[in-house]
């Protein structure tokens, strides 16, 4: 291409602009023309180079996914596609004003050029304020990138464990006011729900279930229960009230004394017992007083080890109705019962059991243990599939468990890129402000509204660029 | 045209300040600001050259700490974690402050619109930021030695660059902000060579040194963005940790290798082609010449821009690439040598049967000839896949991109240096002086670096503090080289600085050269030109005279023809009118060219007058101020 046929395929842009009546037209150029070409040249090479500072990211982005889809389809749950659906709107309705505003300066109509700058301003900044929105909550919830990853929430919405339990209402470092079997700070959720891992990355997995049985002697004439039969009881009130004179006469006669009331039913415990490495913990029965039979009592309550967990089973617990752990051998992978109940009055034909799986392995260094969990228990959803799972339903199961190893490199590539494209957007105001400082002192006339075009010209690329990030981020399967 | 005056030929502009002299007589903070907030191409092209001056004896000085620190196995004068900071920023310094804006930013600023016939660039106000953003990122690579120096090489390969205790994260967004600089100098040099060719200057009537740097542009545009975000993520990742390239937290430390190769391969290219076409010129002109082959020289440069987009892969051929990608790099690599043998070919084809002038620039010259052949071939070595197996991170490839970077592009700058000193300096430097200096850098040059090659092909590890004694030979005949090398550079930064103020003033056309720049006053005024310049037929030096010792003035036939009629000055420009003529011996003679009696086509272009500028679309050849036209 000759320089003539450069010339002439960018001059016929406009159909203008002969002689220097604009005082900007700077004396290296021969006219305004030659100040517009060598300007809107000079701007499409600065969108080249733009083209060329994203692809780094993209290409990260492919590479990525291709390695790893799984993260892609569990982590972009967490992200607002209705937020993202109206800055894509925000952005294409602010290229048609930045385009208009090129026409308005080419016509010299001042008006319409201030109107349009200023609804595109207006645009970009609603972009930047859902943006914002969307940010926050991420902070909020700890979705973010690197080891600063650490959800509360799995991307279908169930709360999650979380590394360093940071999130608000779940603290771990939670204390305790012993008199009045209330936490001080933290962890303790809506529901009263404490779910408080207390050591990291551990969670027992239970089934709660109704047990009928009845003692029997073995040969060698001693007494044992033996379980004939039981009963799954999921999200299933047990209907045990007990009286006041039955509550626990060692805790503290205190307004926050578990009261009669405190106690409308059984529901499976959440977390009701972990075993690790010999040592016990039972913090949550729900709404039932857990007691333990070595440490302390309250709501939470701890056992020293398995061991005194068993030989506590026949000393304490007559007619108090706590939980009560009852097995428990040590070891990863144990089984931990935890037992309801009065034994002396009801315990010989029907008790209610929860059984655990224990606790996975200590993870490896380095990496999460969350992450490693395969089945799972949260609050009461405990999704155990029946059937084939469809795609659907494996994507909801998915959802609605921990994040798959990684999950961070979503973030981190999201908030790159988002991050980066709001640098963009952000400069784009400060340009439109510019722009709107010198229309407004009419600057801009059909022999000079270069700037105006430049930004549009910039303006659109933002816009391409947010066109690509939405689907590519938001809206993948 | 008549013929030019003795004195207007000694001197520079006759009815404008030359833009050295611009604000004298102005107070001392004038002056200052003159030169601070100036938007001349060439004042700010001449503060990069100081700059880049600066950085080179910085750069330099690390390199010597290295080779005296390898003179002996063992503990020489410094530790191992000092070493490590010495090549670290002997290797970020060269390389990002010196070799890559040396001849772009620095020369080509000073000379690129002037040989375009140009008054400036189209972007000053750009050009300024450029200058001033490669001050900042200078800073910041410079300032990370008081905070502790940095040690990750100036590769800054992840995953070690995140871990390491140095200021890595001064240095990637000095980096960074450097990549700016480079990236808004290509897109100003674009727009310049698109936009600000006189009329009559088509893509094939342009200099093959604007060629390059038309080439080196493209790749500064398209390839630096890429390491832009790069030490942008790395910069990231050590603040915030976001494990972009953190294999702990699922991140890819090879794509980091990818990534900066993308752009640092290109980067080789931005350092070289500059240098090629540089030499291009230097050849044509001290050999009387046409350059061989114009056609093929300038559509090998772009091809080496293109091609080095493709190549990246060859520098991670053992980092764990796929055997497909490591074939694929390793033949697009070998594809990188048809367009340099062209380049090779070419110039020595223009040699042969010239009347060549050994001059400190054409010395020079002969020194890139063979320094770049020798660094292109060894290339191929590397290129193969199991011969670098072997070779990779050894002396070896130590000595390759030193033979490619150094002992060509530094020796191209050298040459370029001088050759167009006179012209934006107004001072010749010491010819003999500069002979001398030319010949220390060619020898001790090639004493440091060959010995690498065979030590490299023995084994020796690159960037090692310690060797075996096998090897203490070549160390210390490479170390002894370093030091006549850099005594030479030092030397020739001496006298060139001295020459400013005691050197003999320089004639407009010392050279001979046939570019526009040469009939641009001595030193050019601010515009660069007082009377729009007459486009000759590129490389034809036929008419061109050495009316004294290093003084040459164009002669017939212009004087004999009359004024062209400036309707047909455009078609006259065009080769495909006036063929070049081949040079044979007599011609090439630059004092037999009066005897010559036949009648030259007209080569001159004159400015159309001003109403057909304005009737016309394209850029007319007049600049100045509009009422100058006149």
């Amino acid at each position: 291409m000759t320089a003539e046929q450069a010339h002439e395929a960018h001059g016929d842009d406009h159909g203008h602009g002969h002689g220097d009546a604009s005082p900007f037209i700077q004396h290296h150029y021969d006219d305004a023309q030659h100040q517009f070409d060598s300007g809107k040249f000079g701007i499409w090479l600065f969108l080249a180079q733009e083209v060329l500072f994203f692809s780094a990211l993209f290409v990260a982005y492919i590479l990525y996914r291709y390695n790893h889809p799984e993260i892609y389809s569990y982590a972009h749950k967490y992200l607002d596609v209705k937020m993202g659906a109206i800055n894509t709107a925000v952005l294409i309705f602010s290229s048609l004003t930045a385009a208009w505003a090129v026409r308005c300066a080419q016509l010299n109509q001042r008006k319409g050029l201030i109107l349009c700058i200023v609804v595109t301003l207006g645009c970009a900044c609603t972009f930047l304020v859902v943006k914002y929105f969307e940010y926050t909550h991420k902070v909020h919830e700890h979705i973010l990138f690197g080891q600063y990853f650490d959800p509360c929430v799995s991307s279908g919405g169930n709360e999650l464990l979380t590394k360093n339990n940071e999130c608000p209402g779940s603290k771990s470092t939670i204390e305790w006011d012993y008199p009045t079997a209330k936490p001080i700070e933290g962890c303790m959720s809506e529901l009263g729900i404490d779910t408080d891992p207390r050591e990291e990355g551990i969670q027992a997995d239970c089934v709660v279930f109704e047990a009928m049985g009845a003692k029997q002697k073995d040969k060698d004439g001693k007494e044992e229960w033996v379980e004939k039969s039981r009963k799954p009881i999921p999200n299933r009130c047990v209907e045990e009230v007990f009286g006041a004179e039955e509550l626990d006469p060692n805790l503290p006669k205190s307004a926050e004394q578990p009261a009669k009331e405190a106690f409308p039913c059984w529901k499976p415990a959440i977390q009701p017992a972990v075993c690790k490495d010999g040592w016990f913990f039972a913090w949550h029965c729900d709404g039932v007083v857990c007691k333990a039979a070595s440490g302390g009592e309250g709501p939470y309550a701890s056992l020293n080890k398995c061991q005194e967990a068993k030989t506590a089973k026949t000393g304490a617990l007559k007619g108090e109705g706590t939980a009560w752990v009852s097995e428990c051998t040590s070891g990863h992978g144990a089984g931990i019962l935890v037992e309801y109940g009065d034994h002396a009055e009801r315990g010989e034909t029907i008790r209610i059991k929860a059984e655990c799986k224990g606790p996975q392995p200590p993870a490896e260094v380095g990496d999460l243990a969350i992450d490693k969990q395969t089945d799972i228990v949260l609050g009461q959803k405990s999704i155990k599939p029946k059937h084939q799972l469809t795609t659907h339903e494996a994507h909801e199961r998915e959802a609605a468990g921990p994040p798959p190893e990684h999950t961070n490199m979503f973030f981190t590539i999201y908030f790159a890129m988002t991050g980066l494209h709001g640098v963009h957007v952000l400069f784009g105001v400060f340009v439109f402000i510019w722009l709107l400082i010198r229309s407004i002192k009419g600057h801009f006339t059909p022999d000079y509204f270069g700037p105006v075009d430049f930004a549009a010209l910039y303006w659109h690329i933002v816009d391409l660029i947010w066109i690509f990030l939405f689907p590519l981020l938001y809206l993948i399967h | 045209m008549a013929t030019k005056t003795k004195q207007e030929r000694n001197d520079g502009p006759v009815n404008e300040p030359d833009y050295l002299s611009i604000n004298n007589g102005k107070p001392r903070w004038e002056r200052i600001k003159g030169w601070l907030f100036t938007l001349d191409h060439k004042r700010i092209g001449l503060m990069y050259l100081f700059g880049i001056l600066g950085a080179l004896i910085v750069g330099g000085v690390f390199a010597l700490l290295v080779r005296t620190e390898l003179f002996f196995p063992g503990k020489t004068i410094v530790d191992q974690d000092t070493y490590n900071k010495f090549f670290t920023l002997h290797g970020a310094v060269m390389v990002f402050l010196v070799i890559i804006p040396g001849i772009p930013a620095a020369l080509g600023n000073i000379i690129m619109p002037i040989q375009l016939g140009a008054p400036d660039v189209a972007f000053p106000r750009l050009n300024l930021m450029s200058f001033y953003l490669w001050c900042i990122g200078a800073l910041m690579l410079v300032i990370t030695i008081p905070f502790g120096g940095l040690d990750t090489g100036w590769t800054l390969y992840t995953p070690y660059s995140l871990k390491s205790a140095t200021p890595v994260l001064i240095a990637t967004s000095g980096v960074f902000v450097l990549g700016f600089s480079s990236i808004f100098t290509g897109l100003n040099f674009l727009v310049t060579i698109h936009k600000f060719r006189p009329q009559g200057m088509g893509w094939f009537q342009m200099p093959l040194n604007i060629w390059a740097i038309y080439a080196t542009a493209i790749m500064q545009v398209l390839a630096t963005p890429v390491l832009g975000i790069t030490v942008l993520l790395l910069s990231v990742e050590r603040f915030a940790h976001i494990g972009i390239f953190d294999p702990t937290m699922g991140g890819d430390p090879v794509l980091f290798q990818h990534f900066f190769w993308f752009y640092s391969h290109p980067a080789v290219y931005i350092m070289i082609i500059p240098g090629m076409g540089v030499i291009s010129e230097l050849i044509s002109t001290f050999a009387r010449k046409p350059l061989f082959g114009y056609r093929f020289v300038a559509y090998s440069s772009v091809s080496l821009a293109l091609l080095s987009f493709l190549v990246w892969g060859h520098h991670m051929f053992v980092s764990g690439q796929s055997r497909l990608a490591n074939m694929v790099f390793s033949a697009l690599t070998f594809s990188v040598g048809i367009p340099s043998a062209i380049k090779v070919f070419n110039w020595v084809a223009t040699l042969y049967k010239g009347d060549i002038r050994l001059k400190t620039p054409m010395l020079y010259a002969l020194s890139f000839l063979l320094l770049f052949t020798i660094g292109g071939l060894t290339g191929l070595f590397l290129g193969i896949l199991s011969v670098d197996v072997h070779l990779h991170d050894t002396y070896f490839v130590v000595a390759h991109f030193h033979y490619v970077m150094m002992g060509s592009t530094l020796v191209a700058f050298l040459g370029a240096l001088h050759y167009w000193w006179p012209k934006f300096t107004g001072r010749m430097y010491p010819e003999q002086l500069g002979k001398l200096c030319s010949m220390g850098v060619f020898f001790g040059f090639n004493l440091t670096f060959l010995p690498q090659f065979v030590m490299g092909s023995r084994g020796m590890p690159r960037r090692y503090w310690d060797y075996d004694p096998q090897y203490t030979i070549f160390h210390q005949l490479s170390t002894i080289g370093a030091f006549v090398l850099g005594i030479s550079l030092f030397v020739t930064v001496v006298y060139l600085f001295a020459s400013f103020k005691i050197g003999k003033r320089a004639p407009r056309n010392p050279w001979g050269g046939s570019s526009l720049e040469w009939q641009a006053p001595t030193p050019p005024p601010l515009y660069n030109f007082e009377k729009p310049p007459i486009l000759h037929e590129l490389y034809n030096y036929d008419d061109l005279v050495e009316v004294e010792e290093d003084v040459w003035e164009r002669r017939a036939p212009i004087e004999a023809e009359p004024e062209p009629v400036p309707g047909d000055a455009h078609a006259h420009a065009r080769p495909e009118s006036t063929p070049a003529k081949p040079v044979d011996e007599a011609t090439a003679l630059p004092g037999m060219s009066e005897q010559i009696t036949e009648p030259k086509a007209a080569t001159a272009v004159e400015p159309p007058d001003s109403t057909e500028a304005e009737t016309k679309p394209e850029r007319s050849p007049i600049f100045g101020k509009p009422e100058d036209d006149k």
